[in-house]
């Protein structure tokens, strides 16, 4: 019998079609999204292991417009940046793009993101959560423009050993030249975008900008040119298997924004999770500075780390238990890593399980995960033992090689 | 160049010039700037003062600064339309009904004595949401003693009225009238909110905090020093030069300076830089941490919350020159110890509130008035008149509040029109422009229940430090808050003291 009904392309559970929506849409067997910012997002097209393996050894196209972009133009722009992360920003250059986090006046993180130098006075944020009001607060008695582009930018990540090849199949000169980190404008084909070598994965990769009228051409002319590439569309599922193993964090799974938390201890800083590297206490005044400063001097009441468990069993969600007794933490993210061959984690450890001296000392590192399975409707409980790594779990030379190969 | 000054103050209205004075007695050297002409701030301006009818100095200040003056409690005259005077001193009534005399009184002793006993925190750095020290537990278990000595069914009526409104207070013990008035004036005078306004219990059981060293008829909120204003502002001058200070008048200030996180002095408008180990601004918060330090050293939250500060002016300044003393309707001359409060009662001053709320003038303002016998002046006090009225403030619509003023006092002064010479007049927006406060707010921001305490100015920037080292609020908008007493200055001066910074 023939359906009736058809997914309309335009509204999928009263979500918003993006900009790349018909051609994913045409492409998703699956018809499973999600909802990315009120977006239509493909959480898989039509099967998870082949996307992620594309990732991994070809090149995928991912839409990433639903991320929160917003530019900020005008003689102060630098400043106000700087004041909004917790980075250095006069050290990024013009072509640059440099991952951040910020802060509230507490010190605890409200989103990180990636901050695009432009030019000398233009700044581009994207982020995973709307900043709006908040660069606004920033941005008072300086002298810039905030604008919201979100809707103004159609975003595709290219990722994958085969990327590159495909930006040279479509004869995008100069590409070669683009380090991890730059960003330049480019023309090709009749578009006009941004590629940026930045990405998710920890593998080679690029992300493309360009405004929604241009989104089906330059979509098109992936495809097309990535055909001999092995060039595939993928979901949200593949592209959080590959972040995980490329060892990223994601807010609303490893933290919440401080500025979302209803009880009070849910914060996280940045010490806590690992990311004290990206505050730089020499620059002038920036936000929650002060209090960062005096959270540098306390010891951490928790850590986030890196954890690898024994046998295959994800440990989404699990709990953690120092020698199968005390519980001292908990997992946020999971994951069989199929190209690590490893079971993978990230984990929040109380203070002082994170710490690696305390961790050096003899049996203050029997830690255990207790994994839930579900065999044929019976429930079963496993504890694994694990243990705390270096992060990331995957790295490639190939993601720094300049220029890169073309596999 | 080399640091000279041990602190800085920036401005030399009279809480400033306490702070000076409280540092300089303890071998500070201090220099204050003043952007006017004159020292004093609202208090001190010859010409035109804003505050024409002082409140005397907290004992405890006047105590450490070792200031002597003499001064007059004022009496209160209360006119009403008709031009009936009812007298007022401290809880004694004359000119009124018995029965609702005898209730003022009862009224006025209780609300006294919930005032005594809550005075101890007026000196005492409010206590932190995270950062409370010994001796500010001391002081609030002194309070809470005081408190528990009022007796239960006191202390249980302060927890019932203090978050209340005071018409409902007032009128729960006698009829509206010009009794109920003059307290709901006491309570309202000055800020953004009418008589049924929740909170204007607490801001009239503050305001009654000026008078709880005095006791039976001295009991007025208001004093005259010998001397007038001026003399008050002398004296504080006084202790500030002979004790080493500097006061410095037509020195604006520009710009706070900043090195490493530590306010390190300031740049004036003229260029000139002095250097300090400590700066304290009597500027309204809002001027000191946006105009004068800059976003750029504080917080977005800080700044936001330094934004939206309530201090919204709803009060005007009249000055008459007059030709003779003015009569009062009961044949009397008019004389500098008397305050005439014109009100028909609570429920007109309301009215007044929501007329002026809406950016329309009322026609029938609530005023209070005194005499200056020296300049043959009548200072007015008119409120409540719009902020922003509709079409702004305009000629016409000030030569009208002039007008609708000199109406409503001719029942209480009969043939005061034909004594005017001439007539000034200050708008919020004057008070705003000339004073540098964000709304033309007498005390620097509304008193209100969620801008008191560790909450005055606003969250954050309760304690008189500011998150920037050495830099210290010791105007009204820090706790306790407004009107002519000192202890804003006096705990900024001690937190700054206490601090080192020499």
């Amino acid at each position: 019998m023939k359906h009736p009904l058809k997914p309309h392309p335009a509204v999928i559970n009263g979500l918003e079609p993006g900009p790349f929506h018909q051609r994913i849409a045409a492409a998703n067997h699956q018809q499973s999204w999600v909802n990315w910012m009120g977006f239509a997002s493909a959480s898989v097209l039509d099967n998870v292991e082949f996307e992620y393996f594309a990732i991994r050894n070809q090149a995928t196209l991912f839409d990433i417009s639903p991320m929160c972009k917003y530019e900020i133009v005008g003689p102060d722009a630098e400043r106000v940046i700087d004041r909004l992360v917790t980075r250095n920003v006069t050290k990024l250059k013009p072509g640059r793009v440099a991952y951040a986090i910020w802060c509230d006046e507490d010190g605890n993180i409200i989103d990180d993101g990636t901050v695009f130098r432009l030019a000398t006075n233009r700044f581009r944020l994207c982020s995973q959560e709307p900043q709006l009001t908040w660069l606004d607060d920033i941005a008072y008695g300086f002298d810039v423009r905030i604008t919201d582009v979100s809707r103004q930018i159609a975003a595709l990540s290219l990722q994958g050993p085969t990327s590159f090849a495909v930006l040279q199949a479509l004869g995008i000169k100069g590409v070669e030249v683009l380090k991890p980190f730059d960003v330049e404008e480019f023309s090709f084909k009749g578009i006009k975008a941004e590629i940026s070598r930045t990405g998710f994965t920890g593998d080679l990769g690029y992300e493309i900008w360009t405004s929604p009228k241009s989104a089906f051409k330059l979509w098109d002319a992936l495809v097309d040119a990535g055909r001999e590439s092995g060039i595939r569309p993928i979901g949200y599922e593949a592209v959080e298997m590959a972040r995980i193993e490329a060892g990223f964090l994601l807010p609303g799974k490893e933290f919440i924004s401080a500025r979302k938390v209803l009880r009070t201890d849910r914060v996280r800083n940045p010490f806590e999770l690992g990311l004290g590297w990206l505050v730089d206490f020499d620059k002038p005044h920036f936000n929650g500075k002060r209090a960062l400063q005096a959270l540098a001097t306390k010891p951490l009441r928790r850590k986030l780390v890196a954890i690898e468990i024994e046998h295959d069993k994800p440990a989404n969600g699990a709990l953690i238990y120092h020698r199968k007794k005390h519980e001292i933490g908990m997992v946020t993210s999971a994951l069989w890593s199929p190209t690590c061959k490893r079971n993978i984690a990230f984990a929040w450890l109380d203070a002082p399980h994170g710490d690696p001296v305390t961790m050096a000392r003899p049996g203050k590192s029997d830690l255990w995960v207790e994994i839930y399975l579900q065999r044929e409707l019976v429930w079963q409980r496993q504890m694994a033992r694990c243990e705390i790594v270096e992060k990331p779990f995957f790295t490639h030379p190939r993601r720094t090689q300049t220029p890169p190969a073309r596999f | 160049m080399s640091a000279i000054f041990d602190a800085i103050i920036i401005g030399a209205g009279h809480n400033g010039l306490v702070a000076a004075a409280m540092l300089a007695r303890k071998g500070r050297r201090v220099l204050v700037l003043e952007s006017r002409n004159h020292v004093g701030g609202m208090l001190g301006d010859a010409q035109f003062r804003v505050a024409s009818m002082p409140s005397p100095l907290n004992p405890k200040v006047a105590k450490a600064l070792g200031i002597k003056l003499k001064s007059h409690p004022m009496q209160t005259i209360v006119a009403a339309g008709d031009g009936s005077l009812t007298h007022i001193r401290g809880a004694m009534v004359s000119g009124a009904d018995a029965a609702d005399a005898a209730a003022y009184a009862r009224l006025h002793e209780s609300l006294i004595a919930k005032a005594r006993a809550l005075s101890p925190m007026l000196t005492m750095t409010p206590p932190g949401l995270d950062r409370t020290g010994w001796r500010q537990w001391l002081t609030l278990c002194h309070t809470g003693m005081n408190l528990r000595r009022l007796g239960k069914s006191q202390l249980r009526e302060l927890m019932r009225i203090a978050l209340s409104n005071v018409h409902d207070l007032v009128l729960d013990e006698m009829p509206d009238g010009p009794l109920a008035g003059a307290m709901a004036m006491d309570a309202t005078l000055g800020g953004a909110m009418g008589p049924r306004s929740p909170g204007t219990v607490l801001s009239l059981l503050y305001r009654m905090t000026h008078a709880n060293a005095a006791t039976g008829p001295d009991q007025a909120i208001r004093h005259m020093p010998d001397g007038g204003p001026q003399a008050m502002i002398d004296a504080l001058c006084a202790v500030v030069t002979q004790s080493g200070g500097d006061i410095r008048t037509s020195a604006a200030v520009a710009k706070i300076l900043v090195e490493d996180d530590q306010a390190c002095g300031v740049a004036l408008a003229s260029g000139e830089e002095i250097r300090a180990h400590q700066v304290l601004s009597n500027a309204a918060p809002a001027t000191t941490l946006i105009k004068l330090l800059g976003p750029g050293h504080l917080d977005a939250e800080f700044v936001r919350r330094c934004r939206n500060i309530a201090s919204r002016g709803m009060v005007a300044r009249l000055d008459f020159d007059l030709a003779a003393t003015p009569e009062l309707s009961d044949g009397s001359a008019m004389n500098q110890l008397q305050r005439l409060i014109s009100t028909d009662g609570s429920t007109a001053i309301e009215q007044a509130f929501d007329t002026a709320k809406h950016g329309r003038l009322p026609d029938r303002p609530t005023l209070e008035s005194c005499f200056d016998p020296g300049n043959q002046r009548l200072s007015v006090t008119a409120q409540f008149v719009p902020a922003m009225p509709d079409g702004g403030w305009s000629t016409g619509l000030r030569n009208q509040l002039g007008k609708t003023v000199l109406a409503t006092l001719e029942p209480a002064l009969p043939g005061l029109g034909k004594l005017v010479q001439a007539c000034r007049i200050m708008t919020p927006g004057d008070i705003e422009t000339g004073y540098h406060v964000p709304g033309g707010h007498w005390h620097h921001g509304e008193f209100r229940i969620d801008q008191a305490l560790m909450l005055r100015p606003f969250d954050g920037a309760g304690q008189y430090r500011m998150p920037v080292r050495g830099l210290y609020l010791c105007g009204a908008g820090s706790h306790p808050g407004g009107d002519i007493s000192g202890t804003p200055g006096f705990n900024a001066a001690n937190a700054a003291l206490s601090d080192g910074g020499k």
